[in-house]
């Protein structure tokens, strides 16, 4: 089930700065339905509003009058503008507001009469995820976004949201397609290095509550192939150890797993935010985990150290700002290369 | 020893499990720190412990382990035994610190030898 979350709401006008960040509450964690494709999950959680919002937002100041909103509107073609000055959001004026002012004759009211300063927000860098819960839950057609210094940086709506998702699901159907041809390709001329068994899991950041999972069933492939026990352990092992460090240290990726001959892979990729130190990360006891990890019995720095240790071959790649990405190799076969 | 007669020795009570199971203690691990779990190389563990979540049964499953122990009564997640009852790890719940659950499986384990 998702979960419903309270909506932000601006404190009055007249609040201090330190009110505003005391009423400001956490940023929650979102859960989006189990029944949805990972690549869905994981892209709701990725892109950040920040990467969806227009920038070139209109703005007008609180002594503006209604009219002056009208006009804006009408030549901007636009069905909202939010109301701030130096950055601060006062509060918002709709096209429903102008109709009111129409009919009612305040037109050319100032607009600190009549804009509505109950605002719902959001905040730059929240997972896209909350921007579709807050448009299910709320009947607006946008929300004003605003940064960690609560000052208005953009306007995100339902249009920019859609806009984004089809350009980024485009982006990831043609990844997997390419994926699946090379694969079938391979299968196709025999090839000897042909995956015969390819798995992917995403891994979202912080998700602990999942973690875990695609090392369990790497573990279950691995018991139909009556792969011997010792090394379905070290296999296991490592894929749980690599899972881990990309829920806990990274913002999201990939678990991969292959069969291919007499060889076994898990690969772990993730975006960001990279590891400045490889060999001190590599060594036991180095550690970067906070204590909320720590307490969910992870943290010790002993993860990739612990996977170095049962692999095979051990590589890890990692570039900053970029990411990482750490292959452990096994023989299957014993005494094999 | 099976995982009743763990319940039994720790005053615990089995949450998931068989209790007629028939499969036995291989070695004991006393340990909060999941890293720690999965550098053991033995067979058939009993993972004792006071980390009540879901990644002590998922180690647990990782390693092979026989069974779990949660100790001082420390209340389980539901989301805790769900795992347990998928991945078929038996999870006991038990009033005892983890010092006093080791030095009683390590008698009772001594007399069970010596039998």
């Amino acid at each position: 089930m998702a979960e419903v979350h309270k909506p932000v709401i601006l404190p009055p006008p007249h609040a201090s700065d330190d009110e505003i960040i005391a009423r400001h509450p956490p940023i929650p964690r979102v859960t989006t339905d189990e029944d949805s494709p990972l690549v869905i999950m994981e892209l709701l959680q990725r892109i950040k509003i920040r990467d969806v919002m227009r920038t070139d937002v209109v703005v007008l100041s609180r002594r503006d009058t209604m009219r002056r909103a009208q006009d804006l509107m009408r030549r901007n073609r636009i069905s909202g503008i939010p109301i701030a000055e130096g950055g601060r959001l006062y509060g918002i004026v709709s096209v429903e507001d102008i109709i009111q002012a129409l009919s009612g004759g305040w037109i050319d009211d100032v607009i600190v009469k009549h804009m509505s300063n109950h605002l719902i927000v959001l905040e730059a860098d929240m997972p896209l995820a909350f921007a579709l819960k807050y448009f299910e839950n709320y009947n607006y057609g946008r929300f004003p976004v605003l940064n960690k210094e609560h000052r208005l940086v953009g306007l995100i709506s339902q249009r920019d949201v859609t806009r984004t998702l089809l350009y980024e699901l485009t982006l990831e159907i043609n990844k997997l397609e390419k994926k699946a041809m090379q694969n079938s390709q391979a299968e196709a001329s025999g090839d000897s290095q042909a995956a015969y068994l390819l798995r992917e899991w995403s891994v979202l950041h912080n998700d602990l509550e999942n973690a875990g999972k695609a090392a369990n069933d790497i573990k279950a492939i691995l018991r139909e192939h009556n792969v011997d026990r010792r090394l379905t352990r070290r296999i296991a092992v490592a894929a749980y150890e690599l899972e881990i460090n990309i829920c806990i240290h990274s913002h999201g990726g990939n678990l991969t797993f292959m069969i291919a001959d007499d060889k076994a892979t898990v690969i772990a990729k993730d975006t960001g935010p990279g590891i400045p130190d490889v060999v001190w990360a590599c060594q036991d006891g180095t550690s970067t985990a906070n204590d909320w990890i720590r307490s969910l019995g992870f943290g010790a720095g002993m993860g990739l150290a612990n996977s170095k240790r049962v692999s095979d071959r051990f590589d890890i790649k990692s570039v900053m700002g970029k990411g990482t990405t750490v292959t452990c190799s096994f023989n299957l076969k014993p005494g094999g290369e | 020893m099976t995982i009743s007669d763990v319940a039994k020795i720790l005053e615990g009570s089995l949450v998931v499990g068989d209790a007629m199971a028939s499969r036995a203690v291989g070695a004991v691990v006393a340990s909060d720190l999941m890293s720690d779990v999965l550098l053991v190389d033995a067979d058939d563990i009993l993972l004792l412990t006071s980390l009540a979540s879901d990644q002590a049964i998922r180690t647990a499953h990782i390693v092979g382990a026989m069974g779990v122990v949660v100790h001082d009564s420390k209340p389980l997640p539901s989301t805790m035994s769900q795992v347990a009852g998928q991945l078929k790890i038996p999870l006991v719940s038990s009033p005892l610190s983890k010092y006093e659950s080791c030095v009683r499986l390590h008698a009772a384990l001594e007399a069970e030898r010596s039998a």
